[in-house]
């Protein structure tokens, strides 16, 4: 046998004199597992010999596995042996093909890493949990200096053990405005400074910070931390990126922060609000949380591989804000690293699973679910709306049925004319009526059926010789069409019947006449009866009963396109009825969409564009009516054609139909202008979830049901079969939870002091860093958890202990020592943030408005920054900046487009809000330089300063630098700084004498004007030493 | 002084201020790991100039993205069965199971209407859309044989620059100026130049810096406005003001660097001085109207246009000013058919004299300036397009092709890579690589070998996980190496 593994033996034996040299450097202290030997094993060992993964069988990640004999006999690990263990032996061997990590593996060991490792063989290779996994258990602290507090004993008893000398407090303005920074983003006003030092009473700081958590602006400084955790932005950050409205999510975060509101219930709302017991609308709101991740409505996306991604996201981005796991590395395979299966992986991932908002955001606003913002009033006044529209479509719904529509296509044969009635029941609306010679016009009305033609009544005229009813104006004139014939219905008395009937038409004149009977009776001209003028029909009809005359239209010179002005109703002697006079005309309306909804509906089947159609119907419409057999679908269809296609609704029903349609838009208008906001829910029915193949979302392997990881405690037994978001949700805060308290108190602590304990605050998992002081993370984490998560008391403990109030000045040894300041022996000093340093700019130059909540704003951004990413029908291709004060609204109300995010933010490490971000970079590069001398905004406010210095500040220069240096940095300038200062001025000053041209260009630059009493030489150059101000290194950091 | 002595010398400076902490450390620790292993760069100079682990043929690089995709088999690779089978279906296995974004059913073939010749000693076959580009075949390494995952623009752009077809991870070129900084403090060490209108596909993705810290991002110098963000100084204020300000903020942040002894004040003065040398750098470099109108002609560019032509003259210009990565980005490339822009005839005539005069300008440049050698060119779209005619446009009388991801080509010149040399090969009808295939992943692989990394080496850690432009994919393509 010539394996690797036997050649591996044979090299054991050339170890000893490196093992023992090894062992000469043995310390005291045995190595700590988890926080030396777990991230060597982690980082050089478990990519192939770990959780995930065991090549040659090997799986070093506990303790049974990794000393379990091997092929060939040997263990990997024999506790309190290093020579017979394997592991050791192979990570010092000096042949490449033994040595491990193989060097392709590109994860050498370091001299010291070996060390460790062999160290913790030798003392008993004790594997402890990982220690974010452990239980938390508060810790004691340790004794030291009588009235110092937790924080600072437990900070202190690790400087002192390593030997280090803490710095003394910082001096008082400094402490003013690191703590204003720390907790409102926000500069303090001078005032505010004043009434500090001037309070020199015990507990002074502790005073100022109270002060500080009271103020509106903590809200808004606390929420933006967490907005970059829940990847809160403006667009749905895919495609055409088009706008999304739920900044409401963002206010509920700002006012959550402001109330104080618990951490458990700041996440059991976020996760689950939707299911709490008569969920407020706050509660619903808060689920926005989930609804913040990135969505798409491309066409050519596969709507199940959309609903797979939304769910991984949201599934990893709650696992990575509340446990610090990177569970997205478990979407394809069992994690490597740390003890999270892809099945536990898809198990969380079935509680997410069955959201009920689309694959296809639809590129709309509101991507439902959403919930509407409405006042008081608004939902009284859309309720009001909403009975009105109930009552009208009751109405409608009459109207419909009293129309008693027959569709024309549905007669056999199909009607082939079709009567326009004038007159029935009453003349034209406006015919003036006239009658006579003789008695007036009279209406018969019936009293059984039968005994009028029509409708309800008729005319009625009992004449000795010409007797008429007519009218000759008033009404509209009626159009004759082609091919028409006029007609009107008669009932002559077999007692009593007339000489002759005769219609009578007036266009202009009186000129077109037809008669039944002795045309003698009723007028003579010539004595022809073959013209318009008198057109002899035939004999009179048959008495007793109703008989209808015809004449075609052209026969009494009504010409297609003639309009009728006026109609008589004549007779000569006797007694007739007259009723239902008109014309009718050749009827297509078996074949007209506007008449017959058989028409309407076929020449729409199978149509791909219905855009006449609403969207609920257009697959009823498609299919046509003949595979509609459902009667209530077809229904559906035939109440929509009969109220908006219809060409001859009856007057009621077109009147109901209107105003339903002027209620409808009201209602619409009034929901348009009140916000929504997107929440989450889930579908009725729930989806199976199952784990994908290497994260595929078309590749499902078993199935899998919602749960909890194994190596976390278990999600407390429900009532209910199968455990909710909200079971999770509390789970999550619940008093057994290792992560939750851990990775919040930690993200609270990177806040405040600027790095975390733990520094990779995303990562608690074997790759990530361990805590720099492991037992005050326990303290801070246990502290959080049993003050009932009291968030504003964590908070004020951390910024009123003695490591946040050091100074921060640095001394070269402690800068040798520790050049992150992780122990703490100075005070935390960092760069703001890209909303500080915007905010602060506003703040000291008075041009800040300091609302809060609302939509986001637009604020100045350079040309082409949009145009450049957007899609030609994306809603954000074009940057219209607002104007007023929209634009000096803090940058927290900025509106953040996902592709093109804002450049102030972008280029001060803002994340582009496309994932979940725990931590940002604090880069410095010459772009930062350009942007703070040269950006309108931060020019404006230079001048917005330097107009408050000159209408604020009296006196002297050097008072007026006083000023300055008081409300920029909160304290009072050293004379080397004022005299740097003045110089400058000088120049400045020199030069805009010579150039006023220049100085007022420069003070003109922005939106807002300057007080024109001002002389621009003398407010130009105070802006350019403003503009310097703004620019010094203190003024962008924190100290 | 020499900018990079000077920049060099304030490292120093720096050093001895106590601020470089990592510096000796991370020297040591590259010895340790070995020679092909990834340094990375100092947090607090993160642009500082690197030399790669590994022996370098390319010290800097240019993309010339065609975005939209152009038709391959009109301009590099000619099809004589294809042309012979024109106008008839598809065979059926060469689109069985296959989806594509704007064709269904059974598609016609599409033979090129284009002549077609053999060109310089090489006799690489190019098509008459190209004329300029037969000059430097002979500088061109042709790939036929490229193929992609992705078939829709977006993720397939993001497929080519970030090697992930999702948002979110750093591109080329922050890759490459994370792993070798830039030779200009100056400038940026990472250009992006978009001409025709609109949008790189993957917004600003494509040039993104994902997870790397957002120094490394692209920075779009602009052809309207500021060519570099805020470079200006407000109106009413000149260089001298400026430069009196400087003067005196620098004073008083010594002071305060004094005082507090945080070297990174120290940093944010140098920065303030690279940002002051920048404002007159930037509009300098990006002012074409200083090149002679022999040159202006050669490229066809004319100063105050926004053209590809002006862009490539741009990029020749950056990149001699050590700037480490320029990505042009020229839209207008879709040639579905769907208009007579996006005809495989005139239309493509028209948009192709746009881009092969000044591609061919730009090699010829660089050759005349002793910059090609160590300058990689790749001139490529997201993918390729179909052997066959897009199915909305099947019926117009224009000639289109739809999106196609299974092969395509792709060149290269200088910067290392052979060249006159034809790599790979399609099938006779164009659907298939039929020899020497290379996947997007073994194109990055070979770009970061060719620029000295080793791609499996030059990671970053995010979220617990080492992560590089190749995901876990990608083997160097040895046969394209000079």
């Amino acid at each position: 046998m010539n394996s690797p593994f036997h050649r591996r033996l044979s090299s054991v034996a050339t170890l000893a004199p490196v093992l023992a040299a090894l062992a000469a450097a043995v310390h005291a202290a045995p190595p700590q597992f988890d926080r030396d030997v777990a991230p060597i094993l982690s980082e050089h060992c478990f990519a192939c010999h770990g959780p995930g993964t065991q090549e040659a069988g090997l799986r070093l990640d506990s303790f049974d596995a990794a000393s379990r004999p091997l092929e060939g006999g040997r263990r990997a690990i024999v506790a309190g042996n290093a020579v017979a263990s394997e592991l050791v032996a192979r990570i010092v061997a000096t042949d490449p093909d033994v040595l491990m990590p193989p060097p392709h593996a590109n994860k050498p060991l370091s001299a010291a890493q070996k060390e460790t490792l062999q160290r913790w063989v030798e003392s008993g290779a004790d594997y402890e949990q990982h220690w974010s996994f452990r239980p938390i258990v508060r810790p004691e602290v340790p004794a030291g200096a009588a009235g110092a507090g937790p924080i600072d004993l437990f900070i202190d008893a690790r400087l002192a053990a390593e030997g280090l000398q803490a710095n003394q407090e910082a001096d008082r303005e400094t402490l003013a405005r690191r703590a204003s920074f720390a907790l409102t983003g926000l500069p303090p006003k001078p005032a505010d400074v004043d009434a500090f030092l001037a309070d020199t009473a015990p507990g002074a700081y502790e005073r100022l910070v109270d002060r500080l958590l009271q103020s509106p602006h903590h809200g808004e400084e606390m929420a933006r931390h967490w907005l970059d955790v829940a990847r809160y932005a403006d667009t749905h950050g895919l495609h055409l990126d088009n706008e999304r409205e739920m900044w409401a999510y963002r206010d509920w975060v700002v006012r959550a922060f402001n109330d104080n509101m618990p951490f458990d219930r700041f996440t059991i709302e976020q996760i689950a609000g939707d299911l709490l017991p008569n969920a407020t609308r706050d509660q619903q709101v808060a689920t926005g949380f989930s609804r913040c991740n990135v969505t798409t409505s491309e066409g050519g996306s596969i709507d199940a591989e959309l609903l797979f991604r939304y769910a991984v996201d949201r599934t990893a981005t709650m696992t990575n804000a509340w446990m610090g796991l990177t569970g997205q590395c478990a979407v394809c395979h069992d994690h490597k690293f740390d003890p999270l299966s892809a099945r536990e992986f898809y198990s969380l991932y079935a509680f997410f699973n069955s959201a009920a908002d689309p694959g296809f955001d639809g590129n709309v606003l509101r991507t439902a679910p959403a919930v509407r913002l409405a006042s008081p009033e608004q939902e009284a006044q859309l309720a009001e709306l909403e009975a009105r529209l109930r009552t009208l479509e009751a109405e409608r719904d009459a109207a419909i049925a009293a129309a008693a529509y027959v569709d024309p296509a549905t007669l056999t044969p199909p009607p082939s004319r079709r009567d326009v009635v004038w007159i029935d029941d009453a003349f034209p609306a406006g015919a003036e009526v006239r009658s006579g010679p003789g008695a007036p016009t009279a209406w018969f009305t019936s009293q059984s059926p039968g005994e009028v033609f029509s409708g309800q009544r008729c005319l009625e005229r009992t004449a000795v010789g010409v007797g008429q009813d007519f009218y000759a104006g008033g009404a509209e004139p009626l159009a004759v069409p082609a091919n028409a014939e006029v007609f009107a219905h008669v009932w002559l008395d077999p007692a009593n019947p007339p000489r002759a009937v005769m219609l009578e038409f007036r266009t202009s004149e009186w000129k077109h006449r037809a008669v039944w009977g002795d045309w003698t009776a009723v007028h003579v001209i010539d004595g022809r009866t073959d013209r318009p003028e008198l057109f002899h029909v035939g004999p009179l009809p048959e008495c007793g009963r109703w008989h209808r005359l015809v004449i075609a239209a052209d026969k009494v010179g009504l010409a297609a396109g003639s309009k009728v002005t006026g109609v008589a109703l004549v007779q000569a002697d006797g007694h007739v009825r007259w009723d239902r006079c008109g014309l009718s005309q050749p009827d297509d309306s078996a074949k007209n969409p506007a008449r017959s909804l058989t028409a309407w509906w076929k020449e729409r089947t199978g149509k791909d564009k219905l855009d006449d159609v609403p969207e609920p119907l257009r697959t009823l419409v498609r299919q046509g009516p003949e595979k509609t057999t459902d009667p209530a679908e077809a229904d559906r269809v035939r109440r929509h054609w009969l109220t908006k296609v219809w060409a001859e609704p009856p007057a009621a029903l077109a009147g109901v139909v209107r105003e339903i349609e002027a209620v409808e838009k009201v209602s619409r208008d009034l929901a348009t202008a009140i916000p929504n906001t997107l929440v989450f829910k889930d579908l009725p029915q729930m989806r199976d979830s199952f784990v994908m193949q290497r994260g595929a979302y078309d590749k499902p392997a078993d199935k899998v049901t919602r749960g909890t990881p194994a190596f976390l405690p278990p999600l407390p037994v429900t009532a209910a079969a199968v455990p909710s978001r909200l079971d999770l949700a509390k789970w999550l805060v619940s008093v057994e939870h290792p992560l939750t308290a851990r990775v919040a108190a930690n993200r609270l602590w990177q806040q405040l002091v600027g790095t975390g304990l733990v520094k990779t605050s995303e990562d608690f998992g074997m790759q990530g860093e361990p805590p720099s002081h492991p037992e005050l993370l326990d303290w801070l984490a246990a502290e959080y958890r049993d003050s009932r998560w009291d968030t504003r008391a964590l908070v004020r403990k951390i910024v009123t202990s003695s490591a946040f109030r050091r100074s921060a000045a640095t001394e070269a040894v402690q800068l040798a020592r520790d050049p992150e300041n992780r122990l703490l022996a100075r005070g935390p000093r960092i760069r703001l943030d890209a909303e500080q340093i915007r905010d602060n700019a506003l703040a000291v130059s008075g041009l800040l408005v300091p609302k809060l909540g609302g939509r986001g704003v637009k604020p100045y951004q350079p040309d082409n920054i949009w145009e450049p990413v957007g899609f030609n029908s994306s809603n954000t291709r074009f940057y219209s900046r607002d104007i007023g004060e929209s634009l000096y609204r803090r940058s927290l109300y900025t509106f953040l487009k996902r592709t093109a995010p804002p450049p102030f933010m972008s280029n001060f490490d803002a994340p582009n809000r496309e994932q979940f971000c725990a931590r940002r970079d604090r880069s410095n590069t010459p772009l930062q330089a350009l942007q703070l001398m040269n950006d309108v905004q931060h020019v404006e406010a230079a001048r917005g300063l330097a107009t408050r210095l000159l209408a604020e500040a009296s006196g002297d220069d050097a008072s007026r630098i006083a000023w300055l240096y008081r409300t920029v940095l909160a304290r009072r300038p050293q004379p080397a700084e004022a005299a740097v200062v003045a110089d400058t001025l000088a120049g400045h000053r020199k030069r805009y004498a010579a150039d006023g041209e220049a100085a007022r260009k420069l003070v003109a630059h922005g939106e807002s004007k300057p007080p024109e009493s001002l002389p621009a030489g003398e407010l130009a150059a105070w802006t350019l030493v403003a503009n310097m101000m703004l620019n010094l290194d203190e003024t962008l950091t924190r100290n | 002084m020499h900018p990079l002595l000077e920049r060099k010398l304030l490292t120093t400076r720096r050093h001895l201020l106590g601020g470089m902490a990592g510096g000796i450390g991370a020297i040591a620790m590259h010895e340790l790991l070995g020679a092909t292993a990834f340094t990375p760069p100092s947090p607090s100079d993160p642009m500082a100039p690197r030399l790669p682990p590994m022996p370098a043929k390319a010290k800097r690089m240019i993309v010339i993205h065609l975005t939209g995709s152009p038709p391959h088999l009109d301009l590099y690779d000619h099809k004589p069965e294809l042309v012979k089978h024109s106008g008839e279906d598809c065979p059926a296995e060469t689109i069985q199971g296959k989806k594509f974004a704007f064709t269904s059913g059974t598609p016609k073939l599409l033979g090129t209407p284009r002549s077609w010749a053999r060109c310089g000693q090489s006799g690489m076959e190019l098509s008459d859309a190209i004329p300029n580009l037969h000059r430097v075949a002979d500088k061109l390494c042709l790939v036929k044989s490229m193929f992609t995952d992705q078939f829709n623009h977006a993720p397939a752009e993001l497929m080519v620059y970030t090697g992930s077809p999702r948002a979110g991870r750093p591109s080329l070129g922050s890759w490459v100026t994370y792993g070798l900084g830039s030779d200009n403090a100056n400038l940026p060490g990472f250009v992006t130049l978009i001409s025709s209108g609109v949008q790189p596909n993957g917004g600003t993705s494509s040039f993104g810096s994902g997870f790397l810290p957002s120094v490394y991002q692209g920075v779009q110098c602009r052809s309207k406005g500021d060519p570099v963000l805020y470079v200006s100084d407000p109106p009413g204020m000149d260089r001298a003001m400026r430069r009196k300000s400087l003067d005196a903020l620098k004073d008083l942040n010594e002071l305060q660097a004094r005082q507090l002894g945080n070297p990174e004040t120290v940093t944010r003065i140098a920065q303030y001085e690279l940002a002051f040398r920048m404002q007159s750098s930037v509009p300098e470099v990006m002012d074409i109207s200083r090149e002679p109108q022999e040159v202006l002609d050669a490229y066809g560019a004319a100063p105050g246009q926004s053209s590809l032509a002006n862009n490539c003259l741009l990029a020749r210009r950056l990149v001699e000013q050590g700037v480490r990565f320029v990505h042009l980005f020229d839209w207008g490339w879709d040639f579905h058919g769907t208009g007579p822009q996006e005809d495989i005839r005139d239309g493509l005539t028209k948009k192709a004299a746009t881009f092969d005069k000044p591609a061919a300008a730009l090699i010829e440049d660089l050759e005349q300036r002793g910059l090609l050698d160590d300058t990689l060119v790749l001139c490529t779209g997201e993918f390729g397009r179909t052997p066959f005619r897009e199915g909305r446009t099947a019926a117009s009388a224009i000639l289109g092709r739809d999106h196609y991801p299974d092969c395509y080509s792709i060149w290269m010149a200088g910067g290392g890579v052979k060249s006159g040399y034809v790599h790979g090969e399609s099938d006779d009808l164009g659907f298939k690589v039929a020899r020497d295939q290379v996947h997007i992943h073994d194109l990055q692989a070979t770009i970061l070998h060719l620029l000295g990394f080793d791609h499996t080496k030059l990671t970053y850690r995010f979220q617990g996980r080492d992560f590089r432009l190749t995901d876990v994919h990608g083997s160097v393509v040895k046969e394209l190496l000079a």
